[in-house]
């Protein structure tokens, strides 16, 4: 300011600058500015991985949202220095209020001069005969009122009762604001002291370190014991959807197994300080067998022995497997849109993706079991394929025939060689059949197998889709050993219960500012010449309009009383 | 002015006194009572089955007890204390546990006529009886609301008591309807059964029933009917997503995933709902307010200003507003950061829902600054609880809708 009278010395701008700390306007300010900053985090997905941000936002966004802290932008400096604030401006306002309102509320004048009397909105006026004794008016003010604390004081010949209800109010202000800073200060404590992490556990196997994200990047702790996980469970609901996660595990401190329990979802187990939670749950690394099918046409089965998140490579041809998820059931919906819902398993799949020289990459999702449509019919296996490594891409892909009957490959294949013997060109219907009859007895004897009908059909879908696959082979699930990984959290907060103190007292606190409202009434009573006058006034910080109907109330009733019955 | 004091009906004499008194403290003792019996009870708390723990021979006996006691130790203060007969909390609060309690039994006549058991399946849920209870929820709510808004523009007292009779019917249509939605949702399984403010569809309805409720307290006691227009065209703009969310499939009845299986659900989310609503309400007195201020400003001579109250009393309508919705959003809130905090590991993480209850906290929060200090009153503060409760239905519809994160599970899908 230019016009500024002199310098002040630099206590009292500190002063100056505590005072402003405290004041409202700045509270309101940081309210909003919070609200505001706050919004940000939630719109940006927080806590990616760097690559995915790079390709959503390009290189110069990504910079400057980088540079800001944006991807983990509730621990950054920038909004912790506003958290800061709301902790100072708290402890300025609270420094600055608190003697105020203790003073307040322990003294209360009993009296109340003319001029502050004539300014209160409520008030009403009674002009009584002389003889009225003045301790019955005071006697039944008081009477008419319960659950209210009296003062009353005889000041230069004027008697005065004051009421008081909520005379604590102030105390609701302090605790609300108090409790702010109590919750924020084990908030503080819960991020300096505590940690929160993950730990994934295969069945059987076990572990002691978990991992957290520190700013951008993973950071490991080491637990003071060790967590070994012995089976993990899930139930399901009768419409399939899944009803419990349940891990049971033993914590083994110091190489001793010192307690075994079982954890769901909202349940935890407690151990040293440290609290252990059902989070997610995986594939432990199942190990999977695979059916090679070999595509050259000599109806050979290979076979690789591999586990989820583990990569098998063909030595003959180069064809790699990579093998990334493993899904003992797939529980589908079958119904077409409008229709009544039918949930059904798929059976056990497996997810991996092939790749090899002069391949296109695929990811690929496999079923063990062949397609079985609504009716019953049995479709023959089928594969998901995403030629982009995309969930969102996949195309069901029948192959026509059941591949988990090897004697259905067979046939295939022996179809093939006595189709491949014919002249064919001649009657194209009669020598097929007779082809299919023939490969028929090659696999099967004199005895027809069940459904062949059906099995014919799948052969003939097979001669026109196996050829379109572009692989050497093609790999189906053939067995597995399924193994589930439970998602642990631990986590130790001694920040939790500092903030469970502080959430008490904001709730009461709460309560006393909004539901205890300080009401004052006053009962002014003066003798006069001509008589005595009385003057009803009433005052209160909250709730006007039911005061005011309990004020008015409150009238009609004294008016009863004090006047004289006729 | 109330008009207590000219008409004494029986019903008012109920509400006043030793009667209201009694019944106060006995309601009180029930609901500890059924508490104890969660906590304490030989069979404890079942979380597949609470509702006819509640209902059953177990339930009468721990809430019986309750309120006995209860009533016994009310009957015993009033003797020593007379002057407690004069407090007003019991007076002002029974008539609405009264009302809880008749909803209950309608319900529990509703249910009677429930198809056979044979007759209910998961995949069929069309022959179920709260989809239709619903229905007249809905027509009640959207009736109310048209006779609100007609109310102003033909102020008659036929008109007026049309409005609020149909809003309370409407209460009444959305709580049994629920509580037979608690009920058939036992029907099919008693694994899926599970209490019903566990999707949108349900805290929809939820909602309503606060709302309304909150608006019609309001209405008992100061006189406000000319708010309801307001108050119940937002609750007419949740009625038509209701039925919206209904037509994609929403209203299905289907079973908890883990996550949510926990008694702080029974708590946290009911609790949430009374602030979003009370802040619904404020949202109505403030455009109220702002309506009446633009009528006034364009010289005061509209016919609808003699029904409207008046601009200090819409103002401290929509401060009392937030000042039930404010505690009763904060205890939620807290009781949330508790469920989290059992549930995964940490009190807060950030995580978008939490973010935007802090943000509509700080919002509220604000606003009570604001009014306290700078004297802050009238237009300003209109405005603010309109914005406040914008972003209040973001919180609990747009966070679902558009953002991702741990409270995904009441997402729209």
């Amino acid at each position: 300011m230019a016009n500024m009278p002199r310098m002040q010395s630099f206590s009292e701008s500190l002063k100056l600058l505590w005072q402003r700390l405290g004041s409202m306007s700045l509270a309101i300010i940081l309210l909003m500015v919070l609200a505001i900053a706050s919004v940000i985090g939630t719109v940006l997905l927080q806590n990616q991985s760097q690559m995915d941000y790079l390709q959503q936002f390009g290189p110069l966004w990504y910079w400057v949202f980088r540079s800001l802290g944006l991807f983990d932008m509730y621990h950054t400096w920038w909004f912790l220095t506003l958290l800061g604030f709301l902790m100072v401006s708290l402890s300025s306002c609270l420094w600055r209020n608190v003697p105020k309102m203790m003073k307040d509320m322990r003294t209360r004048k009993g009296t109340i001069n003319e001029r502050s009397l004539g300014r209160l909105e409520l008030q009403k006026k009674w002009l009584l005969a002389s003889e009225t004794s003045i301790e019955s008016l005071q006697e039944k003010f008081r009477g008419r009122l319960y659950g209210w604390e009296f003062k009353q004081v005889e000041q230069n010949g004027v008697h005065y009762v004051r009421a008081d209800k909520g005379r604590y109010h102030k105390l609701g202000y302090i605790s609300v604001h108090a409790a702010m800073l109590i919750i924020l200060i084990g908030g503080w404590m819960s991020v300096e002291f505590g940690f929160r992490g993950n730990m994934a556990v295969p069945e059987g196997g076990k572990d002691h370190t978990i991992e957290f994200l520190k700013g951008t990047d993973t950071a490991t702790l080491d637990m003071p014991f060790e967590v070994r996980c012995n089976s993990f469970v899930i139930d399901f609901f009768p419409t399939g959807a899944p009803k419990e996660f349940r891990s049971n595990l033993t914590i083994i401190d110091d190489g001793k197994e010192v307690l075994t329990s079982d954890i769901i979802v909202n349940d935890p187990l407690y151990y040293k300080g440290v609290y252990i939670y059902q989070a997610s749950f995986g594939d432990g690394g199942s190990d999977i067998t695979f059916k090679l099918f070999g595509m050259d046409g000599s109806g050979d089965i290979g076979q690789a022995k591999t586990s989820v998140y583990k990569s098998w490579t063909d030595e003959k041809t180069g064809v790699t497997i990579k093998v990334n998820d493993f899904k003992p059931y797939n529980v589908e919906n079958m119904a077409g849109p409008g229709e009544i819902v039918n949930f059904k398993d798929l059976g056990p799949s497996v997810i991996y993706e092939i790749r090899g020289p002069g391949l296109k990459p695929a990811k690929i999702k496999a079923y063990m079991d062949p397609f079985i449509d609504i009716n019953g019919n049995n479709m023959g296996s089928w594969l998901q394929i995403s030629l982009t490594g995309d969930a969102a891409d996949y195309q069901s892909v029948g192959l026509g025939l059941d591949l988990s009957n090897p004697k259905e490959w067979a046939l295939f294949h022996a179809f093939m060689k006595r189709l491949s013997s014919m002249d064919i060109t001649k009657d194209k219907m009669t020598e097929t059949r007779h082809a299919f009859k023939l490969a028929m007895t090659d696999v099967f004897g004199d005895e027809r197998p069940e459904n062949f009908q059906d099995m014919a059909v799948r052969t003939m879908e097979a001669m026109q889709t196996l050829p379109k696959m572009p692989w050497p082979f093609i790999p189906m699930l053939d067995d597995y050993t399924h193994v589930y990984y439970t998602g642990l959290q631990l986590a130790k907060d001694p920040g939790m219960n500092v903030v469970w103190v502080g959430s008490a007292i904001l709730t009461i606190g709460l309560c006393i500012m909004f539901y205890m409202p300080h009401r004052k009434l006053w009962l002014v009573v003066r003798s006069k010449d001509d008589g005595i006058t009385v003057e009803f006034a009433g005052l209160t910080n909250r709730n006007q309009m039911a005061f005011k109907q309990n004020f008015n109330e409150l009238f009609t009733q004294l008016d009863e009383d004090f006047r004289p019955k006729t | 002015m109330i008009s207590s004091t000219a008409e004494a009906s029986f019903y008012s004499t109920m509400n006043v006194g030793r009667i209201a008194l009694i019944r106060f403290y006995a309601y009180i003792g029930l609901a500890l009572g059924i508490s104890a019996m969660a906590m304490y009870g030989s069979s404890g708390y079942d979380e597949d089955a609470f509702l006819y723990q509640i209902l059953s021979m177990q339930g009468l006996l721990w809430g019986g007890t309750g309120a006995l006691l209860g009533s016994g130790l009310a009957v015993i203060l009033a003797t020593m204390k007379p002057a407690m007969l004069q407090g007003r909390v019991a007076g002002n609060t029974v008539p609405w546990v009264d009302g809880m309690l008749l909803m209950v039994l309608l319900a529990v006549i509703a249910a009677q006529f429930e198809p056979a058991r044979e007759f209910i399946t998961y995949e069929d849920q069309s022959n179920l009886l709260a989809p239709s209870i619903v229905m007249l929820m809905n027509m009640l709510l959207l009736f109310s609301a048209v006779t609100y808004i007609a109310y102003l523009f033909a102020p008659t007292e036929f008109m007026g008591r049309l409005a609020t009779g149909t809003a309370y019917l409407g209460i009444y249509a959305a709580g049994v309807a629920l509580l037979l939605r608690w009920h058939e949702s036992y029907l099919f399984d008693m694994e899926i059964g599970h209490a019903p403010v566990s999707n949108l569809y349900e805290v929809f309805i939820f909602m309503f029933i606060i709302t309304a409720a909150v608006y019609l307290s309001f209405e008992r006691r100061y006189q406000a009917r000319a708010m309801g227009a307001f108050v119940m065209s937002i609750v007419a703009a949740g009625v038509f997503f209701g039925i919206w969310l209904d037509s994609v499939g929403q209203g299905l009845i289907k079973p908890l995933v883990p996550a949510l299986q926990s008694y702080w659900m029974k708590i946290h989310v009911p609790m949430n709902f009374v602030g979003y609503g009370s802040f619904a309400v404020a949202c109505g007195a403030g455009m109220a307010y702002l309506v009446r201020y633009r009528l006034e400003a364009n010289g005061g001579t509209a016919k609808v200003l003699a029904v409207f109250p008046s601009l200090e009393q819409l103002d401290q309508l929509a401060y009392k507003a937030v000042a039930v919705g404010f505690p009763a959003f904060t205890l939620a809130t807290i009781l949330g950061a508790a469920w989290a905090a059992e549930a995964w590991g940490g009190y807060w993480s950030w995580d978008p829902k939490e973010t935007w209850a802090l943000i509509v906290w700080l919002v509220y929060g604000a606003y009570l600054h604001a009014r306290v200090s700078h004297g802050w009153h009238g237009k300003a503060l209109a405005w603010w609880a309109v914005a406040g409760f914008l972003v209040t239905v973001f919180c609990f519809l747009g966070v679902n809708m558009y953002l991702s994160g741990l409270h995904s599970y009441g997402r729209l899908t």
